[in-house]
């Protein structure tokens, strides 16, 4: 419900409120976006398996994002920053697969 | 309540013991198992510890709906950003990028060279329209005026003919006046209230000279416009149409000149019927 309320607050803000984003800060905001979602995916299946916790939650949503963005930091500064950037996307991509299956399989059990 | 005045010979004699069975029996009169201290401090761990775990499921719910609201916020953004960010892009994609770009620009200059050549032309062909309306606006000018179609004004002379003395004016010397006026230069020429065109004719009849229709009457007046130096000596050359107007008919001459003679009749312009613009 939190979490519902909360995409949809975002989504006004983001509608109305236009920052400009840095020129730095632009190749790493689709990544966290994504480290972000893997994040929230996994909050979402702890609390079908009855273990969430709201600090692991932030503390997984922070450490995802910044992990992801550091990654991508340093793959820049190694020449090998859109490789880097893949790497990060599957990995989060194949997370986010797993989660989603396991919460569908929560939600088709129950 | 009642308790103390149902004995009051013993309350009298041992007050103090009384008293205290008196307070003995409401003491045993209170209900057991609800003591009041005892519930009060049962209950109030149980209410603070419902509403502590009340703020942290706020708490951890706010947590949750922030953080929710910076993702979306963030993918909104990212959805919303529409520069492309070519840092993330590979060598290869650059290189196709910048190919397509090339022959984008260089299709967009040909549309422009070619959107020049019309706008050119187009250009061109307004002058033309432009200058041809000229053109034909003077030509309609000029050709109103030597139609008799326009009233004109200018430089001339005024010629004033009394009827002859000797004899009346005949229509041949009347023509041969105006001839004599046209092959002087007269651009524009009117006896009377009667424009000379192109078709106009003098012609004699019992009650004196009719031209196009309409009967002149004496003294007549030929107004003519041009050169008026020339025009003078038309008429007034030795042998010419001046003299023979005064020594045959014994009319009296007089020719005035004028810098702004206004010839204000027109003629209506006749329908052709035979005679077809060549294209």
């Amino acid at each position: 419900m939190a979490a519902v309320l909360g995409l949809i607050i975002g989504v006004v803000i983001g509608v109305f409120v236009r920052p400009d984003i840095p020129v730095v800060l632009q190749p790493y905001l689709p990544i966290m976006v994504v480290a972000a979602l893997d994040a929230l995916l996994g909050a979402a299946r702890a609390y079908f398996e009855r273990s969430f916790s709201d600090k692991v939650f932030v503390i997984s949503f922070f450490s995802n994002v910044i992990t992801a963005t550091l990654l991508v930091l340093l793959g820049n500064q190694l020449g090998v920053g859109s490789q880097l950037t893949t790497a990060v996307i599957v990995v989060l991509g194949i997370r986010i697969f797993s989660n989603v299956s396991t919460i569908r399989r929560f939600i088709f059990k129950g | 309540m009642r308790e103390p005045h149902e004995h009051p010979e013993h309350e009298e004699r041992i007050p103090k013991i009384s008293r205290q069975r008196v307070r003995d029996r409401r003491n045993d009169k209170t209900q057991t198992g609800t003591f009041p201290v005892v519930r009060k401090t049962a209950r109030k761990p149980a209410t603070s510890l419902r509403s502590r775990a009340f703020r942290v499921r706020l708490i951890s719910s706010i947590l949750v709906a922030c953080l929710c609201a910076l993702l979306a916020y963030g993918y909104v953004i990212q959805v919303n950003n529409t520069d492309v960010t070519y840092e993330t892009m590979s060598e290869a994609e650059l290189t196709r990028l910048i190919s397509e770009t090339n022959m984008q620009a260089q299709s967009l200059e040909e549309r422009k060279s070619e959107l020049t050549r019309q706008l050119n032309s187009l250009r061109e062909s307004a002058n033309k329209e432009a200058q041809a309306e000229k053109i034909a606006k003077e030509n309609e000018e000029t050709s109103g005026i030597l139609a008799g179609r326009l009233p004109a004004h200018g430089k001339g002379i005024i010629i004033h003919i009394s009827q002859g003395s000797k004899r009346h004016i005949d229509a041949a010397t009347m023509f041969n006046l105006i001839e004599e006026l046209r092959n002087s230069g007269a651009e524009v020429i009117a006896i009377n209230t009667v424009r000379v065109v192109m078709s106009t004719y003098v012609r004699q009849t019992n009650n004196g000279l009719e031209c196009d229709g309409t009967l002149l009457s004496t003294p007549y007046v030929v107004k003519a416009i041009g050169n008026q130096a020339n025009l003078q000596n038309a008429v007034n050359m030795a042998g010419g149409v001046g003299s023979q107007l005064t020594v045959k008919f014994g009319a009296t001459l007089s020719i005035d000149t004028s810098d702004n003679v206004e010839i204000t009749e027109v003629q209506s312009v006749p329908d052709y019927t035979y005679a077809k613009i060549v294209e």
